[in-house]
């Protein structure tokens, strides 16, 4: 542990990145087909794929609000994610903590009064893990709702930040986060706002908003990586729509004469 | 899962309308908090802290076992939190909520992976495995790899709002009041005294981390301290903070909930600084006025 | 236009919010990602993937999940199942008469878990639980054919979304993307207006259908399927086009889904024009 250099001399990172770097995002969007709404995101080497079910009929009666759509989150992470293999119990505290967190962040930004008594179900799995678990976690629920056309406020991106000595890094790996003090936050970027942020490392106050602020500022620049891919599914979709509607229309025209 | 009754909305408008004023039902202003108190036990480590009504006892037991095998040279930690319906009717006993989950995530996270504890100091022996045999009247003999493993135990006892807080300040009392059996190592092998032999000792600790919550009440999402269970239920968000008296942040947690702007993070986090001096130096002052009148060492 | 979640789309002054859209500080805000649609003063967003959101007089094809005290629950790929109530269907004995207490007692004789039916959505009630009816005869219950489940979006409201193609087959284009492919059956032939004949109409069996016919079947859905993987929205003609190609090809209903021979009928399909 000692031996690692978070940042050497030349200002680079174990990984070569500079300081301020993301790791290389891409995201992919209906990536499963029986889901309404599913989406696999990965940083770096983590890889995280999202599946949406609902709004639908509520399985679970007692729990169904006359005013509002339930949000259920079911996280399962792959034996074979980390670096041990190892497999999570059911009833992991850390899986369980790291649900309610995902819940807590989107049930105030899903328009879930549109849906009084329906149940949406959003199932997060964990394929690999390489440090950001609840950065790619959320972002990849945001995609996978939007894809589902379920309505939003705004998109909910998120983005870690860590601190070696005075200088602020972005996008931590997991050997960068185990040794780093971190900060993961979660911003509605249209309003600048936090939903979420999670800090268990000790940090002092005052490195604490510099660090902060950063990891908000990324947030937002993730938001427009998102929203190209969102912008280029749905212009396909429009095309092959728009395409097949054209079509319709002029063999119509033909038809009368 | 029993659901807890929901205020009805004519509670809900008046302390709503009353924060937008800055008001509270129980009279103090949005960033106050209640009355806090210590009260300790006859045995050491039995400490109760109430916040206003709440109330939570916290107890510390140390027994001698083998460590982890990764770990070897620490000694080990379990947190015990239970719910139970004595605190409110909404809680159920056996399977965890939610929101026991997340309090007793972020306690563990306080205590323990701040490192509050110095775990390698609980370690008695590291070495290999020996057995010689030794006898003598009132004293146990340990061999081999042995560390101590604290049991500290959180019993919810009334829930009237922010019981973390709470249990986070009957923990940490908890550590500081107890006292260990002391012992000797001589070569491979460790004698412990009994407390009539020798004073027990004291816990060693790093630093004292407090938690600090915070809710989000009214149309204006007014940041409040030190909630009550009321303005727990009709909050929109919940950001707990913990930190300790050297202004050093340990575990910042805001999960969800409505979305506040960043300066308004960085405005609790400060105000959160002055009352975890507040509620240590009370710490301080509870423990020290104890000491004086408690009789630990007999000679 | 296209517009995501979170983009300001225009002034709340001059415009009105509609379907997809919400107001924030005077300016009306999408809340889905899809295509921007004005009709006069009314912005909406519409979702190019997202379940069936009914509206009154809408066909829908759905399936029967509940039984309950007077009513059927039904599947119907919205946000909650909707409900067919007993006073909503044809009974035996008469297009026009009173339910009576034994209607209410062999319910399931009429519908049971797991039918299939088409019905047209009628005015709700205020909840926006979508409600259903079947009081004519060419809604009920469906046999002698196969059910095929696309994306709500691909179906455009048309004036009739019974068809029949030319090869034999009758197609039910629900509007919440449920599609029923079935054996051609004649006008004629229909169970009779006259005397309401309940055994036929709520029969459980099917008929007789030849070799030629279920292939007919399979082929037409196996095109639903791969025009839906393309998202092209889905009209009898298309189809009727698409299942010449095929035939021209002499495509058996299996060769059609292999991913190049769909890839290749799409595009000969929607360039034909």
């Amino acid at each position: 542990m000692s031996r690692f250099e978070p940042l050497n001399a030349g200002n680079l990172r174990s990984d070569g990145r500079r300081p301020l770097e993301l790791r290389s995002f891409s995201a992919e969007l209906t990536t499963h087909p029986s889901a309404d709404g599913s989406a696999s995101v990965s940083h770096g080497l983590t890889q995280v794929t999202a599946c949406v079910y609902g709004p639908r009929e509520a399985k679970n009666r007692a729990q169904t609000m006359h005013d509002r759509a339930l949000v259920n989150i079911e996280v399962e992470v792959a034996p074979w994610a980390g670096e041990v293999r190892r497999q999570r119990t059911k009833g992991d505290r850390r899986t369980a903590e790291f649900a309610a967190s995902v819940k807590a962040t989107f049930e105030p930004v899903i328009q879930t009064t549109l849906y009084p008594r329906s149940e949406i179900d959003i199932h997060i799995h964990v394929l690999q893990l390489d440090g950001g678990l609840l950065q790619a976690g959320i972002n990849a629920t945001t995609l996978a709702l939007v894809d589902a056309g379920i309505p939003m406020l705004d998109y909910v991106s998120s983005l870690s930040a860590g601190l070696y000595h005075t200088t602020a890094m972005l996008d931590l790996t997991n050997l960068e986060e185990s040794d780093l003090p971190s900060v993961t936050v979660a911003v509605l970027p249209r309003s600048g706002k936090v939903t979420l942020v999670s800090m268990e490392t000790r940090l002092h106050v005052d490195r604490f908003e510099e660090m902060f602020k950063l990891a908000m500022e990324g947030g937002k620049v993730l938001r427009g990586e998102m929203d190209k891919v969102v912008r280029e599914r749905t212009k396909v979709l429009a095309r092959q729509m728009e395409g097949g509607a054209a079509q319709d229309e002029d063999r119509m025209e033909t038809d009368d004469l | 899962m029993p659901r807890d009754v929901e205020p009805s909305i004519n509670q809900r408008d008046f302390i709503f309308s009353a924060i937008q004023q800055g008001l509270r039902v129980d009279g103090r202003s949005p960033l106050q908090a209640r009355k806090t108190t210590i009260r300790f036990g006859n045995s050491l480590g039995w400490v109760e802290c109430s916040i206003g009504e709440t109330r939570v006892v916290a107890q510390i037991s140390a027994t001698v076992t083998r460590p982890y095998f990764d770990r070897p040279f620490e000694g080990i930690i379990v947190i015990h939190t239970e719910f139970s319906p004595m605190a409110s009717s909404a809680y159920e006993t056996g399977r965890p909520s939610e929101e026991e989950i997340t309090m007793a995530r972020i306690l563990e996270k306080t205590i323990r992976r701040s490192e509050a504890l110095d775990r390698e100091a609980l370690c008695i022996l590291a070495g290999q495995k020996v057995s010689v045999p030794h006898r003598e009247t009132n004293t146990k003999i340990v061999r081999g790899q042995q560390v101590w493993t604290l049991r500290l135990t959180i019993q919810f006892l009334a829930d009237e709002g922010n019981l973390l807080d709470c249990a986070c300040m009957a923990a940490m009392a908890a550590l500081r009041h107890f006292r260990k059996p002391e012992v000797e190592v001589v070569g491979d092998e460790a004698t412990m005294f009994s407390p009539e032999e020798r004073a027990p000792v004291p816990l060693a600790l790093h630093h004292q981390p407090l938690c600090v919550s915070f809710v989000s009440l009214g149309p204006r999402n007014t940041p409040v301290m030190d909630p009550s269970r009321l303005e727990e239920q009709l909050a929109h968000g919940k950001m707990t903070i913990s930190l300790n008296a050297q202004k050093e942040i340990c575990v910042l947690q805001k999960a969800g909930g409505v979305a506040l702007p960043a300066d308004e993070v960085l405005h609790a986090v400060n105000v959160a600084v002055s009352r975890v001096r507040d509620m240590s130096d009370l710490l301080n002052r509870s423990l020290e006025e104890d000491s004086r009148t408690r009789v630990i060492e007999v000679r | 236009m296209l517009t995501s979640p979170g983009e300001v789309i225009t002034s709340a002054m001059e415009f009105m919010r509609g379907h997809g859209t919400f107001v924030e500080d005077g300016s009306v805000v999408a809340s889905l990602s899809g295509t921007i649609e004005r009709v006069n003063k009314l912005v909406s967003v519409r979702a190019l993937q997202t379940r069936y959101h009914g509206e009154v007089g809408d066909l829908v094809v759905g399936r029967i999940t509940e039984v309950q005290a007077a009513r059927w629950k039904v599947d119907v790929n919205s946000h909650q199942d909707a409900i067919l109530r007993l006073s909503s269907v044809n009974l035996p004995g008469g297009v026009q008469r009173r339910k009576l207490e034994s209607d209410e007692l062999e319910m399931r004789k009429f519908f049971e878990e797991g039918d299939l039916l088409v019905a047209e959505v009628q005015p709700m009630h205020g909840d926006g639980v979508l409600s259903l009816h079947t009081r004519s005869l060419k809604y009920g219950k469906l046999r002698n054919g196969q059910l095929i489940s696309v994306s709500p979006v691909l179906i455009r409201r048309r004036s009739t979304h019974f068809c029949t193609l030319p090869c034999g087959v009758d197609l039910i284009l629900g509007m919440n993307g449920y599609i029923w492919i079935a054996k051609h059956v004649a006008e004629n032939e229909r169970e009779g207006e006259e005397g309401f004949d309940a055994e036929a109409v709520y029969s459980n069996k099917n008929d007789d259908i030849d070799l030629e016919t279920r292939a007919a079947i399979s082929r037409v859905s196996n095109l639903i399927s791969i025009f839906a993987r393309h998202s092209v929205p889905l009209t009898d003609t298309i189809l009727a086009k698409a299942y010449d190609w095929a035939v021209q090809q002499e495509l058996s209903p299996k060769d059609l889904l292999r991913t190049e021979t769909g890839d290749n009928m799409v595009e000969m399909v929607t360039a034909l024009a």
